[in-house]
């Protein structure tokens, strides 16, 4: 219990908030899952082309524990299966019937809830298609079923740019909410911890039992789930802590209380190159054509499933990510200006003061997505510091992945990271250097050699 | 946009200028911004980049370079006695300073780009500073060969051996000085070098009160020969090209602070350690102690280069600490070595270079303490020793 000021990291504000409205999209004739989504996971395909589905069948399963099951939002008919390079599986594409039957599995009372068993809980979440929710730290991976996560993180703050606003899809889902807190609260014996911002309204958030509430303040990002672990329970070398959204907490607490998996997805429509700004109540797996009405004379524009600092350029015909709650559709840049390095710069937005929009009053901003300059050696190093709050040395945790020093990593604290932590750096970096890629790829070959 | 495509083809891949892609690159990015778009997360960027960062160094060093243009020439018209009028001062220290520039540019320029070529990797804005710096830091009087040698070897050993912009150790401007420093010391220290005259004789204020013996009193030493603070804070006195003036550094350094391209901690770290250093100097000063001793230590801030070098040589990113506690005990030891070089050092009445040449080597060692903390830090806090926030 306890409220969290974070000073260091920045808020980009940009143009094209979605407005607080929600709309029922209708039910796309077509949805995309896309195994690549899902790190940590090894998946074998259980179904084959032109198979009948139903809301909950299992499509995926891992290979190594196989009782992690990733099932189908939507019923209807397995149509394609996608696979890329060494038949890795890429997208596997189900028409929907629209009647959206689901399988029913056992509902609980929400006392029955309180005095499951650890086994119990596990067993129902896997079935009913819930565990690829949870995820663990270090590596962001979905979650082992076997191992005990010292404790449990649910991230109900967003702060990324044009994030979704959690309280407001939250609003008259506190039962479902509260459910879920409990089944979580029968996985571990270490605490639940409900992480929300500072002004949180929600009664979901704001009277929820069973739980330890921590509220936190300041820019981004002060929501993300290393910055309240950092903080809360910092973990070391041989820990495990689980970490959820809160979205995802209300579909399990609908499959414990009501038997059903929960398919649907609400989705903020953002950024200044979609002309729907809303709130969208949708399905997992949704494809972005169908989310998102385009501006007509805006020129190209990147498709982002997520936000602009960790999402994926999923592309117009692509579909929403599994943990995406947010689409944001920005104009693509590639335009060359004429002396660049030496424009006053009216309307460039840098968090460095060498422009003279710094200097003016603060306007939400246009960006898109041009590089706006070379790729270089890191000279500037000051301002990573500035954008981290976690206690690390992010300069110099770059270097160590670089020079591919494992152990040196390690004591760095690169187990508390995650790539979407730096995002800020890699915007920042006048260098232009990737530095929550480097991050990642220090993340990855750490994986692979514990 | 359409001519540059048209005068780049020969240097594509393939085609008979390919190894001189480098250069093409640089010209046309020069020109126009590059015009990438990101590939993955994060979609956006910031828009500054190193070029304006770069650039923004050389402006902040604008009006060093004004006052030691006009400086040059007013310490010609000076030593001539003859009277001293604005657009004269400029036309001859024009004459004596352009030369030198031209010449750090043309060969360390020329050097940028031989690396770039033969390593295959784009030429880096950062030379635009090195070029610059280095001509600044020279006295009027150095024979233009030397300028070309020097610089030669800052780019080269100083920077381009460790890799380039960004991997060098220590700062290639004060490596070049070095050099040229040691190997040619007639031509770059004594009395003679700093009025653009031949055979003309006028000592600095530093080696002034070097020379001044035991005992007395240092302001004295230097209002005797024509020294007063305002004059040295203004820069009219000789020395090296652009360092004189400290009101010059100041007005740069403003700049520097508010558009956060310099480190303020590093800044401030070191003019509080040459404070501090000169401080108890000068507490301890008495009839048997060097006369030095007895310079208030405010009047070491606007003597000889440490203004310049605490402003624009000791906040080089890439060859001082990088941690923020580093970067403090970086620029306060800085301070306190360059007094200590100036004050009890007889060989070298100026100790800034040296001292930031020193500390360049000693940076990383700094950061790895700190670092050392940090680690150590996380692993109590981790094991619930320590309770943060």
């Amino acid at each position: 219990m306890g409220v969290f000021t974070v000073r260091q990291g920045r808020d980009i504000k940009i143009k094209g908030a979605a407005s607080k409205e929600l709309v029922n999209s209708p039910l796309p004739s077509r949805i995309a899952l896309k195994p690549t989504d899902l790190r940590g996971l090894k998946s074998r395909i259980l179904v084959r082309e032109n198979d009948v589905v139903k809301v909950g069948t299992p499509i995926l399963i891992d290979k190594l524990r196989p009782e992690i099951k990733v099932v189908s939002p939507v019923s209807g008919k397995i149509s394609l299966i996608e696979r890329g390079d060494k038949r890795v599986l890429l997208r596997i594409v189900i028409d929907c019937d629209g009647r959206q039957e689901p399988i029913v599995f056992r509902q609980f009372s929400p006392n029955e809830i309180k005095s499951l068993s650890d086994q119990d809980t596990k067993v129902h979440l896997l079935e009913g298609g819930c565990w690829p929710f949870i995820r663990q730290r270090p590596f962001s991976k979905i979650a082992n079923p076997s191992d005990h996560p010292k404790s449990i993180f649910v991230q109900a703050i967003n702060t990324e740019p044009l994030a979704p606003d959690i309280d407001f899809i939250l609003k008259n889902k506190e039962q479902l909410f509260q459910a879920g807190l409990d089944v979580l609260k029968c996985l571990t014996n270490g605490n639940v911890h409900l992480c929300m911002a500072k002004d949180a309204e929600s009664k979901a958030l704001t009277q929820a039992q069973n739980v330890l509430t921590h509220q936190f303040s300041g820019p981004h990002p002060c929501g993300n789930v290393s910055t309240h672990i950092h903080f809360i329970d910092p973990i070391k070398k041989g820990d495990i802590v689980w970490y959820l959204h809160a979205l995802d907490v209300l579909r399990i607490g609908h499959l414990f209380l009501n038997g059903t998996f929960l398919p649907e997805k609400y989705v903020a429509v953002t950024g200044e190159g979609a002309k729907n700004r809303v709130y969208l109540k949708t399905i997992i797996g949704a494809p972005l054509r169908n989310l998102v009405e385009p501006e007509n004379n805006k020129g190209p524009a990147r498709y982002i499933s997520g936000n602009i600092l960790s999402g994926t350029n999923v592309g117009m015909d692509g579909s929403l990510s599994l943990y995406d709650s947010q689409v944001t559709v920005i104009p693509e840049g590639g335009r060359r200006t004429f002396l660049g390095w030496l424009t006053p710069g009216f309307c460039s937005y840098s968090f460095t003061k060498t422009f003279v929009s710094s200097f003016l009053p603060k306007t939400e901003a246009s960006l898109d997505t041009d590089t706006h300059g070379s790729n270089r050696a890191i000279v500037l190093n000051e301002i990573y510091d500035e954008l981290v709050p976690l206690d690390i040395m992010t300069y110099f945790l770059v270097k160590a992945v670089l020079a591919g020093e494992i152990e040196e990593t390690e004591k760095l604290g690169i187990l508390e990271c995650d790539e979407e932590d730096f995002a800020l750096c890699s915007f920042a970096c006048p260098s232009k250097v990737d530095v929550s890629g480097i991050i990642r790829s220090g993340l990855d070959l750490l994986e692979k050699e514990s | 946009m359409k001519f540059l495509e048209k005068f780049g083809e020969p240097f594509q891949k393939g085609k008979p200028l390919e190894k001189l892609y480098p250069l093409y690159e640089a010209l046309d990015t020069f020109i126009l911004t590059p015009g990438k778009v990101t590939k993955k997360a994060p979609h956006v960027r910031d828009a500054v980049d190193l070029k304006r960062v770069m650039s923004f160094v050389v402006i902040a060093l604008l009006p060093s370079i004004a006052m030691g243009i006009y400086n040059t020439g007013y310490q010609i018209l000076l030593a001539k006695g003859l009277s001293i009028e604005f657009w004269q001062c400029i036309g001859l220290g024009l004459s004596k300073v352009l030369p030198i520039i031209v010449v750090s540019y043309a060969a360390g320029g020329f050097w940028e780009v031989v690396f770039a070529v033969l390593r295959k990797h784009e030429i880096n804005e950062g030379f635009l500073v090195t070029g610059i710096l280095y001509a600044l830091i020279l006295p009027p009087t150095m024979p233009l060969w030397q300028v070309a040698v020097g610089i030669t070897f800052g780019v080269v050993i100083g920077k381009e051996i460790f890799g380039g912009t960004g991997y060098n150790v220590f700062n290639p401007a004060l490596v070049a000085r070095a050099f040229v420093f040691f190997a040619y010391p007639a031509q770059i220290s004594g009395s003679q070098v700093w009025v653009a005259i031949d055979g003309f004789t006028r000592a600095t204020p530093l080696a002034v009160v070097a020379d001044a013996g035991k005992g007395g009193s240092a302001i004295d030493a230097l209002s005797h020969v024509g020294y007063t603070f305002q004059n040295m804070f203004y820069g009219f006195i000789p020395g090296s090209i652009g360092e004189t003036s400290a009101l010059a550094c100041l007005i740069g350094l403003g700049f520097l602070l508010i558009t956060r391209v310099a480190s303020w901690r590093t800044v401030t770290g070191c003019v509080l350690g040459l404070l501090a250093m000169s401080s108890v100097f000068y507490l301890m000063r008495g009839p048997e102690t060097l006369t030095f001793f007895a310079l208030p230590p405010h009047w070491h801030l606007v003597m000889g280069g440490f203004a310049f070098g605490a402003v624009f040589m000791a906040t080089d990113p890439v060859s001082s600490a990088a941690t923020n506690i580093g970067r403090w005990i970086y620029g306060f030891l800085i301070g306190v070595l360059t007094v200590l070089i100036r004050v009890i050092n007889p060989a070298y009445p100026e100790g800034v270079m040296l001292a930031i040449l020193f500390m360049n080597i000693f940076a990383p060692l700094i950061d790895y303490f700190v670092v050392e903390a940090n680690i150590k830090k996380r692993m109590k806090r981790a094991k619930g020793q320590v309770k943060i926030a």
